[in-house]
């Protein structure tokens, strides 16, 4: 099989400061290298470092990665808006992209123009163009407002009518970025559907987001990109798992544990145990996790509430554990000691989640030690069930794990 | 199916550069229409301002240089002398402002879309096409008026058109490309232009230049070439002075290719630098 898009050795540098020059600057910098005072000592930003990848026409294809990454320089690279500074770049056929909000589009000419210049620029013939006229007005849904400029239309119909241009105008590859997302629900839907529709008919895509699910449910194969090379190259169900797991590794990496302060009481330490006492640094999933708040009073404490509760990083914890509730405080505290806080068969989909903490004055409910995440931790283990998103779905989505079974009725054909 | 194959590197000037750029000879024709169009949708005199520019100017030039001091007009009248100069004058300065702004004008085009980004300038070069055609119509008029009739001469009309063209194109060319590196050129442009305008024979006579250096001044300064070919041949009614016109096109040329070569070696950092 052809491949439609081969990168070979590719690098990309982008010379850092300012956009453009003054003449002034430059005399000043050529004179200063002459004379010796100063060396060129310009940032150099590696976009792209020697990356080779080929991806075999037809093949529905995902860039990952966090931002900076060089995913949508890529994009920009096969679509030549911007140029590799070494390396090769070998494109087959029409290349329809859709890179931000608005590529491909004069600002200054209206819909209809903008129909007719992307046509043109991509070798369609009038007539063709023209044929395919209607459906892209009818995707990118802008009816009345097509004999006005461009730069008249909202972001959302610059966006619509620019997903519609790449996508309708037959091309062999289609580059989409992450643009789409900004869209609402229903276009992002439509969207979708499209780009599925091409990847049956045999077009070739290259798709860039962050949204996993998409990705997971789209792509056949990922690639992942970090500081603008390539970690990662393969099924892209594979691919999201571990960009997922790198996510939260350097969540978890980069806060441990930490000590807090307030009111003449520290946390000075988190630690997790199993239902043995022994110390854990993952949970495991059903059964019974401790989490142990070291503390130190420096003079004693009367009635200090504390609280514990897990978050998955939405607003707000989804499990808490509040002595201001159960009414368990303890008489008193002081100098060095601990408070276990036992959480019974953690019913929890295997991810990181957050853990936060704080204590209040017994009196008046003050806090002592303010409300704060404390510290990451893992609940072990790997989802994998066969729907189409089954990995970024169970990795960003509800995370108790409660029993459940489907059930059909009528009208259900199974 | 089209197979495009970029390799890493600064571009340069090639076969396939031509090729190409007759590719997208819709979309540069595009260009121009657009540009057309833009230049006068939000003007109130609109496309009157083709006209209305030259002819003040001539006026202008002709009230004070004739008038009060002693420079030759070649024994025609004043107003046609200078009118005829600034029909010239006024399309390669325009053109030659337009298309050196035009790249870092549609940088949201140059960051969004790929097409060889010489239709740019060049479309600026092509756009101030109509207006020159319109100054030249005035410039006839005013000739008929003067009782002066047309020639046979008028058959040679659309060489120095030609040269201006391509003067205006090869400066503007490789103008823009600069004009993304370093905007000087934005400041820099409308004081050399002012500069060049007394530097060309528009509102003085050709013959003004001591002739010894004549031949070679009016061949290297297409401008000079095109406006004593245009009084020639429209005032006077006489042929232009083929070998320093022909000359002058083959050297206009030749800087339309180095500028072309230029631009295309300054080309791919266009859409990250402007």
């Amino acid at each position: 099989m052809t491949d439609a898009v081969v990168f070979e050795n590719v690098s990309k540098r982008f010379r850092g400061g300012q956009a453009y020059r003054a003449l002034r600057d430059d005399i000043v910098g050529a004179l200063g290298r002459v004379v010796g005072l100063k060396r060129g000592s310009e940032q150099v930003v590696r976009a792209l470092d020697d990356v080779s990848f080929s991806i075999p026409e037809g093949q529905s294809f995902a860039l990952l990665g966090p931002n900076g990454a060089g995913k949508t320089t890529a994009l920009k690279v096969a679509s030549r808006i911007t140029y590799p500074t070494s390396g090769r770049v070998r494109v087959r056929g029409r290349v329809g992209a859709l890179i931000e909000v608005g590529t491909g589009m004069h600002p200054e000419l209206t819909g209809r123009e903008n129909v007719d210049l992307y046509g043109r620029i991509l070798g369609l013939s009038r007539r063709d163009v023209r044929s395919r006229f209607d459906e892209i007005v009818e995707f990118a849904d802008i009816g009345g407002a097509l004999e006005q400029p461009v730069k008249q239309f909202s972001s959302g119909m610059q966006l619509r009518l620019g997903f519609a241009l790449a996508a309708h105008l037959e091309p062999d590859v289609l580059l989409v970025d992450e643009a789409i997302a900004v869209g609402d629900a229903g276009f992002q839907y439509r969207c979708v559907e499209r780009m599925r529709e091409l990847v049956q008919e045999g077009r070739t895509l290259v798709f860039v987001s962050h949204n996993m699910s998409a990705i997971e449910s789209l792509c056949e194969r990922g690639v992942l990109l970090d500081h603008g090379r390539i970690t990662a190259d393969g099924p892209a169900r594979d691919v999201v798992r571990d960009y997922l797991r790198q996510v939260e590794a350097s969540l978890v990496e980069e806060d441990a544990a930490r000590s807090v302060t307030g009111g003449g009481l520290a946390i000075v330490d988190v630690t997790l145990h199993d239902e043995s006492g022994g110390r854990v640094e993952e949970a495991a999933p059903g059964r019974p996790l401790t989490v142990r708040l070291h503390f130190h009073a420096s003079s004693p404490i009367d009635e200090p509430i504390f609280e514990v509760g897990l978050n998955d990083g939405r607003i707000g914890p989804f499990a808490l554990a509040s002595m201001l509730i159960d009414g368990q405080a303890p008489r008193s505290i002081s100098g060095e000691g601990y408070v276990d806080c036992t959480f019974a068969d953690l019913p929890l989909l295997p991810r990181v989640y957050e853990l936060w903490g704080g204590v209040r004055h017994g009196a008046g409910f003050g806090d002592l030690v303010d409300w704060q995440r404390l510290r990451f931790f893992r609940v072990a283990g790997e989802v994998d069930g066969g729907g189409p998103a089954a990995v970024s779905h169970s990795l960003s989505n509800a995370p108790v794990r409660l029993p459940y079974r489907w059930g059909f009725g009528g009208g259900v054909s199974n | 199916m089209p197979v495009l194959e970029v390799v890493g590197g600064p571009g340069r000037l090639s076969r396939e550069s031509f090729a190409e750029l007759w590719h997208f000879r819709e979309v540069l024709w595009a260009f121009v229409v657009r540009q057309v169009k833009v230049r006068y949708k939000q003007a109130v005199v609109g496309i009157g301002w083709a006209i209305i520019q030259p002819v003040l100017a001539a006026l202008v030039f002709a009230l004070f240089l004739f008038r009060y001091s002693s420079v030759p007009s070649e024994g025609v009248p004043a107003l046609l002398f200078t009118l005829a100069g600034m029909t010239g004058w006024t399309y390669f300065s325009s053109a030659t402002a337009l298309a050196s702004e035009s790249l870092v004008t549609n940088q949201a085009l140059l960051r969004k879309i790929y097409f060889p980004r010489e239709v740019l300038p060049l479309s600026g070069a092509l756009a101030g096409v109509l207006d020159l055609l319109l100054a030249l119509g005035v410039l006839v008029v005013v000739t008929f008026a003067y009782g002066i009739g047309p020639a046979l001469s008028w058959v040679a009309l659309p060489l120095p058109l030609l040269l201006l063209v391509v003067a205006a194109a090869a400066f503007g060319n490789g103008l823009s490309a600069i004009n993304v590196y370093y905007r000087d050129v934005r400041y820099a442009l409308p004081f050399v232009l002012q500069l060049g305008l007394f530097v060309s024979p528009i509102a003085y006579p050709l013959s003004v230049v001591p002739s010894s250096w004549r031949t070679i001044y009016a061949i290297l300064n297409p401008v000079a070439a095109a406006t004593d070919s245009l009084r020639r041949i429209v005032v006077h009614g006489h042929w232009p002075d083929f070998p320093v016109l022909l000359a002058s096109i083959g050297w206009s040329l030749f800087l339309l290719l180095c500028s072309y070569a230029f631009f295309k070696r300054l080309e791919r950092g266009f859409s990250d630098r402007v």
